[in-house]
């Protein structure tokens, strides 16, 4: 495997240059050649190989340093410290149409920029009708780009990069303009690179575009390498994190309900689940779940059990006296429930048990408890659970 | 760290800068490529009405009248300082580009002085043509030895655009500062007079601006037709080059951390 880019303890600090005399002391802070005093830490320590044949998804919320790090990694920006060493062809996406000049034709604003990619004049002419082809404006290479739609800037700047060649191909989030089938157009080119043993490293918030386009993923939090590895288990914990701090305050809030009920929960476990990294199971897997409820006049207490997708979707939720179920008496005021979702289906992603202790009549809710748990898996299917299915096989008939 | 960008396409994409800037600076205006001709020829006969009726301006001890003399300086001058100060704000005026895209930055400013080097070059040429047409004997023979005097001054353009280019990107009002100072520079050096006409102990400290160099080896040159090879030709030719180093050095250190003063 060829190391093509590689990063060792990179930081970057944007130094504070609002007023003159800050601006100057970043000046002699780099004519001395050290690092800024204080700033902005955008970057913190970040170390990175990409080998040849690699395609990496760099995911993290707004402002975690994801566009940083690729303006490092292409040169485009000096890292404050640590090294940034590259050996390869990058054509860098890092805007779609920057560097294209209004007032020039499209055929002009194709051969500037094939040339900011490294393309020869003699190559860019060789080239050409592979570029109008994939760009497919028409007649309109010929008016000034100031005329263009926005979507017509991205199709004749993405044309010049698939006509460039590269050997590392860095995208920040330039898929997400254009319409669907221009998406569909370069998704496609994505995926041919890629088969013919490109590169990629692409920003992207669309975790799906992600798990289709890359093996690996890196997750950039507060400019901080947060977890790298497969691309799956990444962005499954990534979501279950963005997911959970938006629903942190509502989930709070739900414990806090039932308060000073008679009725309580004691205990809510998933038994089977929890290998000490916290409770998860893999897909398909069948769920068992016990509850342990108080009862202050020692009646059994009725509950509900329910499955609430992290973002508040709820799945599925059964009370046991619908059902018929009665608990195990602990003791003269402990009862406990236990059931067993057979292979629930849930989609990888993070969901929460819900349980709710009821008074005997199945009328009141007295108390709500939580417990958070992970679906583990590979499948890229979209939804909450996996329908049974099959499909016609044109075969057998 | 553009890493696999050859030479080649380097080139490329700074003859590109260089046409583009042409484009848009002089051949894309109203009035075209006429102007460029135009322009200098109509500020020759200015001068010339300006210095020679009304300031009845001479130059001691030469055959050689005055709007020659002044016009064989005035050209390289103007290219010079324009070219100069145009370039100072191609680093600030590229902002959008520099944060997007991975080029050598150092080809902005260097594109920009060249483009409008060119450009002059040509209206210097038209004047060089009226001057003969008029009665000036213009040294033809000697225009070959005249070009790398030129690629020289181009060369100390480039060096100071690159600084002040980099520069401007910190202190935001280098472009303010700088056009005074042109000015300031195009009067302490020979061009308007003559060298012979300034007190001894004055003239002896203003041989120290090198434009003074320029200014003598084109009049020389071209109107007097006589060569000047010397010690001082070989230490003006190492001191732009130094210079040039110097200044590409000192781009090149800010050139990656542009983006964070933007």
């Amino acid at each position: 495997m060829t190391t093509l880019i590689s990063m060792n303890g990179v930081g970057k600090v944007y130094p504070r240059v609002h007023r003159p005399w800050e601006r100057m002391r970043a000046f002699a802070s780099i004519l001395a050649g050290h690092e800024p005093k204080d700033g902005a830490q955008v970057l913190t320590d970040i170390d990175l190989e990409v080998v040849r044949g690699q395609s990496l998804g760099i995911i993290g919320e707004n402002g975690a340093g994801k566009s940083t790090l690729l303006k490092v990694m292409t040169g485009v920006i000096q890292p404050s410290r640590g090294t940034v060493r590259v050996n390869t062809s990058i054509a860098a996406l890092l805007e779609l149409g920057a560097g294209f000049q209004p007032e020039f034709s499209g055929l002009d604003n194709v051969r500037m920029s094939a040339s900011i990619m490294g393309m020869s004049n003699t190559m860019v002419e060789q080239r050409m009708d592979e570029i109008l082809a994939f760009a497919d404006i028409g007649e309109y290479i010929h008016e000034p780009v100031k005329h263009y739609s926005s979507g017509m800037v991205v199709r004749l700047a993405f044309a010049v990069v698939t006509a460039s060649r590269p050997e590392v191909l860095i995208t920040d989030e330039v898929l997400a303009v254009g319409d669907e089938s221009f998406q569909k157009k370069c998704i496609r080119w994505i995926e041919r690179f890629l088969e013919d043993g490109g590169t990629l490293l692409m920003v992207s918030h669309s975790m799906y575009i992600v798990q289709k386009l890359c093996q690996r993923a890196l997750w950039i939090h507060h400019g901080k390498i947060q977890q790298y590895g497969e691309v799956f288990p990444v962005t499954q914990s990534y979501l279950a994190w963005h997911e959970g701090r938006a629903t942190e305050e509502k989930r709070l809030r739900d414990a806090r309900r039932g308060e000073g009920g008679q009725y309580r929960i004691r205990k809510l476990e998933l038994p089977g689940h929890d290998d000490g990294s916290g409770p998860g199971l893999r897909m398909g897997e069948d769920l068992h779940a016990s509850l342990t409820l108080y009862s202050p006049d020692g009646r059994p207490p009725v509950v509900h059990v329910g499955i609430i997708r992290i973002d508040g979707t709820p799945v599925y939720g059964v009370t046991s006296d619908t059902d018929g179920a009665h608990p195990v008496k602990v003791d003269d005021h402990h009862f406990r429930y236990t059931i067993r979702f057979a292979a629930p289906g849930l989609l990888p992603g993070s969901y929460h048990l819900r349980g709710l202790a009821m008074d005997p009549e199945g009328i009141r809710v007295f108390d709500t408890q939580e417990r958070l748990f992970q679906v583990n898996g590979n499948s890229i299917d979209v939804g909450i659970v996996r329908l049974d299915h099959e499909w016609e096989d044109p075969g057998s008939s | 760290m553009t890493g696999g960008n050859t030479k080649k396409a380097d080139l490329a994409f700074f003859r590109n800068l260089v046409q583009r800037q042409i484009r848009q600076d002089y051949l894309e205006n109203i009035t075209g490529f006429a102007w460029l001709v135009l322009q200098p020829l109509i500020l020759l006969a200015v001068y010339a009405f300006v210095f020679t009726t009304i300031f009845k301006s001479r130059i001691p001890d030469s055959e050689v009248g005055f709007v020659a003399y002044l016009a064989v300086a005035f050209w390289p001058w103007t290219a010079f300082s324009e070219s100069i100060l145009k370039a100072t704000h191609s680093i600030t005026g590229n902002a959008a580009l520099i944060g997007k895209v991975a080029f050598a930055t150092e080809q902005l400013p260097l594109a920009m002085v060249c483009a409008t080097f060119l450009m002059n070059m040509i209206g210097y040429v038209a004047v060089l043509l009226v001057l003969q047409l008029i009665g000036t004997d213009i040294h033809w023979l000697y225009l070959p030895l005249a070009i790398p005097v030129l690629v020289l001054l181009c060369l100390l353009a480039c060096s100071i655009a690159l600084f002040t280019s980099a520069i401007q990107v910190f202190v935001k009002d280098t472009g303010q500062i700088l056009p005074p100072l042109m000015t300031l520079w195009f009067f302490m050096t020979p061009i308007l007079y003559s060298p012979a006409q300034l007190p001894a102990g004055l003239a002896n400290v203003m041989a120290w601006n090198p434009m003074n160099w320029f200014v003598f080896q084109l009049r020389e040159l071209l109107l007097f037709g006589r060569i000047n090879a010397g010690l001082t030709e070989v230490l003006t030719l190492l001191g732009v080059v130094a210079l040039a180093a110097l200044f590409l050095a000192f781009f090149r250190r800010f050139s990656g951390h542009f983006e964070d003063f933007f």
